[in-house]
């Protein structure tokens, strides 16, 4: 589904991604983890075509997309939500996904008709049924908490039905209660709509809880992949990063 | 379009002499405005689209300068000083209130600022062209190299030009005021951190760029003819060489207002009509082909 | 969410219309359609800039460009060939749209503080233009010897009250135009690139092209403004396409407002009416402009309409927390344009 063929990426002679080779199947939903600087980040926008790999290949259903641009990569089916949230203060939520409905049927660039456009409606309620906001679907982006505004993010990535969705530290900057709740409605919408879901996560309870398979980054390198207790024993991934990580989730 | 005119300069040496020699003095006087600019940019992240106006003063100043006390050194002394403590007021009263505010509002209160200076030179000075007068010491007989004749003045301007030039690339370079300024220029909370009081150098950098630019307006007095809207043009050349040398780079500042000089002398020759939009093409064509200038980093 | 419609806009356009057209009977003199006409140049000016700079975040610096364009182009073509007004006007808008694509493709892609640096050296490359061909647009003494207006649809443009039909009517019309593109998804997506550039690409948007679009709209409209300009002082002035005008249209629409779509209108007929009053006084109009701006941009910081609009939306928000306050904006981030 997404193969990922040694990829590898340097900025000013220091290999963010090196030589990095992964495969994630068709409906999966997998996590990515490692130590900061590990390159999660940046593999995400590697695959999203934020930045240009210096060798590698990406492979979505066969095609190889890498080097395209962010525009190109999302029409393919990528979708991307971020570690900080990227919205549209002044809009409230409703006219933030209405306008990606828009993006997402090449409507976006009419001045014939009035916004919103017939049609557009059901689907936006759909999706910010999805993340959970239609109390809130009034709001002013800008006014929305913390977490309404990282599940504003993914409703936006939802919206263009991708058939890979990455998901950049979902609950980064919660607090225990709102990151189960947020990792809830991650995994409801995954069995709903059944897409390629690739998760950056550090909290590792969360990881093992919902994660089908774990891949390990670190130093820009694979460092191991397996299913949650599989990597949870790996010898290499205990010493280096998960000793720490794992015991501090656990206190 | 006169090329046939201009290929006739290029290879007769006295044509070459003279114009290479007009070229580089309006290139380095305009470098001496469009450094202050680039400076005020790199290190404030502000446009100063008032420095044309600081220039306009600089030769008002001057002018004055000479009525009074007969002798062009002080007169030129005048221009620098005069807009230097300009420049001090106009930061600390106008320009630091506008710090971080979106760029039009940046813009705004320099188009305030322009109207009330031309409107004031008006008042002051009269609305009438000013000239100021060549000073008796260049009143001599030019020099001649290789059939192509240069005025004392003119090489004056050349070599003063130069040395300024050169000792703010020192100043920039060599000094601890440089090492300070460059590091508030790419990280202003570190330098702040750093027990040196930020507001200080920012003040200091709009002091710099008032001293050069008047320092110009100076120079520039004796072969230009005053007047209140003299610093439009010049500001506007001073942002072509920005976007042409590299935004906040002072070593691209000079390439590319040399560059400029060199074009409108031999450019009045090829294209008598259309000097000016010379420029604009050239500016066009680094854009395309290198958007962050020549020398800068990231302007796309 | 109020639901927009064209229709209903139409309507109030059409009644605005009405009512401006029997105006000139109660308010009597030429002054007042002078006024008028005036304003309708200037007000579709501004509002277009606003389209780049409250909409889609394109701070602009050169948009004086196309009213000088526009205004000396259309008085050329009047001048130069046989055609009849309507005619000479598509010609401007056709010249304006070529232009602005390619001074668009050129400036779109840049960021923030070059867009704005090379809008403006495009717009004195126009001035310097016209400064120089002479024998064509007669230098720094403008454009000279009239505009023939011959009649079309039974409009005399000579007569002052036709004008003035006409250049309101022009200015409601494209008020309408602006409003409901400004309304369209075209304008979201306008206002999402403005609020996030960086995520828009994300959503699948080509942010490239539809700066370009918006640039190229924008100057259209702009070309509009200088071609009732050049009707109503019959000819062209190169203070037309001098940076001056770019800078009065920036005062204008912060002046009455970016975050509503008439809050340039508010601005231009602020500063039409500073001009008029202070020109009567004093010969020192460019001291007197330049204090009432400084004092604006220290002080107030946002425009009339702006205000209105926080006062608006205060009194409407009775639920949610709001975490910036109506209260004057100080260095905060930028207004932006909404409704």
């Amino acid at each position: 589904m997404l193969k990922i063929e040694g990829l590898s990426k340097s900025f000013g002679g220091v290999a963010a991604t090196n030589d990095v080779s992964l495969h994630f199947p068709k409906g999966s939903l997998t996590a990515v983890i490692g130590p900061n600087g590990a390159g999660k980040t940046t593999f995400f926008n590697l695959i999203t075509g934020a930045f240009k790999p210096d060798r590698g290949r990406i492979l979505l259903d066969g095609d190889d997309i890498a080097g395209l641009s962010p525009p190109e990569i999302v029409r393919r089916g990528i979708g991307r939500a971020f570690q900080i949230a990227r919205i549209f203060p002044t809009l409230t939520v409703r006219q933030a996904v209405l306008g990606a409905v828009h993006a997402h049927r090449n409507q976006h660039r009419i001045i014939a008709k009035r916004f919103p456009m017939s049609g557009s409606g059901d689907r936006a309620e759909q999706v910010i049924a999805l993340a959970g906001l239609t109390a809130k679907a009034d709001t002013l982006s800008r006014n929305l908490s913390h977490g309404d505004q990282k599940l504003l993010d993914i409703a936006l990535a939802l919206v263009l039905e991708p058939r890979v969705l990455l998901l950049d530290e979902p609950t980064a900057g919660m607090g225990p209660e709102e990151r189960w709740a947020m990792i809830d409605t991650v995994h409801r919408m995954w069995e709903l709509e059944r897409m390629t879901l690739i998760f950056i996560e550090h909290d590792m309870s969360i990881v093992f809880k919902i994660a089908q398979s774990v891949r390990v980054l670190s130093y820009g390198r694979v460092l191991a992949e397996g299913t949650p207790d599989e990597i949870r024993r790996h010898p290499e991934v205990i010493k280096a990063y998960l000793g720490d990580e794992f015991e501090a989730s656990q206190a | 379009m006169d090329l046939s005119a201009l290929a006739s300069c290029l290879i007769t040496p006295s044509c070459v002499i003279t114009q290479t020699t007009s070229g580089l003095i309006i290139g380095l006087l305009l470098f001496l405005v469009a450094a202050g600019v680039s400076l005020i940019f790199g290190v404030l992240k502000v446009v100063n689209f008032a420095h044309g106006a600081f220039y306009m003063l600089g030769a008002y100043f001057a002018y004055t300068a000479y009525q009074l006390s007969g002798n062009y050194l002080i007169a030129v002394l005048a221009g620098g000083i005069g807009v230097g403590l300009f420049g001090l007021v106009f930061e600390r009263l106008l320009i630091s209130r506008v710090y971080g505010s979106p760029v039009l509002m940046q813009l705004l209160v320099c188009y305030g600022a322009i109207l009330i200076l031309d409107d004031l030179v008006k008042i002051i000075w009269g609305a009438d062209f000013l000239s100021f007068g060549m000073p008796s010491a260049f009143q001599q007989l030019p020099f001649v190299f290789a059939g192509g004749v240069v005025p004392v003045f003119y090489l004056f301007l050349i070599v003063v030009a130069l040395a300024i030039a050169g000792l703010l690339g020192l100043l920039i370079s060599k000094t601890r005021y440089g090492k300070i300024v460059r590091a508030a220029a790419v990280n202003p909370s570190m330098v702040s951190a750093l027990g040196i009081n930020t507001g200080v150098v920012y003040a200091s950098v709009f002091v710099l760029g008032g001293f050069l630019a008047g320092l110009a307006g100076g120079l520039a007095a004796p072969v230009r003819s005053l007047t209140a809207g003299m610093g439009t043009s010049i500001i506007i050349e001073s942002f072509i060489v920005t976007v042409i040398g590299g935004m906040g780079s002072v070593a691209g500042a000079l390439v590319g207002s040399i560059l400029i000089g060199l074009v409108r002398s031999f450019g009045t020759i090829g294209f008598p009509l259309f000097t000016e939009g010379l420029m604009f093409v050239l500016m066009a064509v680094v854009l395309v082909l290198k958007p962050s200038g020549l020398f800068g980093k990231g302007g796309a | 969410m109020m639901r927009s419609s064209l229709l209903r806009d139409s309507l109030i356009a059409i009644a605005v219309f009405a009512v401006l057209a029997l105006l000139p009977f109660v308010v009597q003199g030429k002054g007042f359609t002078d006024f008028m006409v005036r304003l309708a140049a200037f007000g579709i000016f501004a509002t277009s800039l606003n389209l780049l700079v409250g909409y889609a975040g394109m701070e602009s610096f050169g948009h004086g460009l196309f009213f000088g364009l526009g205004c000396y182009s259309f008085g050329l073509i009047m001048q130069t060939f046989p055609v009849s007004i309507p005619v000479a006007f598509l010609a401007t808008v056709a010249l304006s749209i070529v232009v602005g694509t390619v001074v668009g493709a050129i400036c779109v892609r840049l960021n923030e503080i070059y867009f704005a640096f090379v809008t403006l050296a495009f717009q004195m490359l126009l001035h310097s233009l016209i400064i120089a061909w002479t024998p064509i647009t007669g230098g720094d003494q403008g454009l000279t010897g009239g505009i023939p207006r011959p009649p079309f649809l039974g409009i005399r443009l000579d007569d002052y009250y036709h004008l003035y039909l006409f250049s309101t009517g022009l200015l409601v019309a494209s008020l309408l135009a602006m409003y409901h593109i400004v309304q369209s998804p075209f304008g979201y997506t306008l206002r999402m690139i403005r609020d996030n550039a960086a995520r828009a690409p994300f959503l699948g948007i080509n942010v490239f092209r539809v700066r370009l679009m918006a640039y190229v709209i924008a100057g259209a409209f702009g070309a509009i403004g200088g071609m009732i300009m050049s009707l109503f002082v019959s000819g062209a002035f190169p203070d037309f396409a001098y940076w001056t005008i770019s800078g009065e249209a920036i005062f204008m629409i912060m002046l009455g407002g970016i975050t509503v779509f008439l809050g340039p209108m508010v601005g231009a007929v602020m500063l039409l009416l500073l001009n008029d009053f202070v020109t009567k006084m004093t010969s020192h109009y460019g001291l007197v402009l330049g204090i009432v701006i400084l004092l604006f941009a220290l002080g107030l910081r946002k425009g009339l309409m702006d205000f209105a609009a926080d006062l608006w939306r205060d009194r409407q928000t009775a639920s949610g927390p709001r975490p910036d306050t109506a209260a004057k904006a100080v260095t905060s981030a930028p207004a932006r344009a909404g409704e």
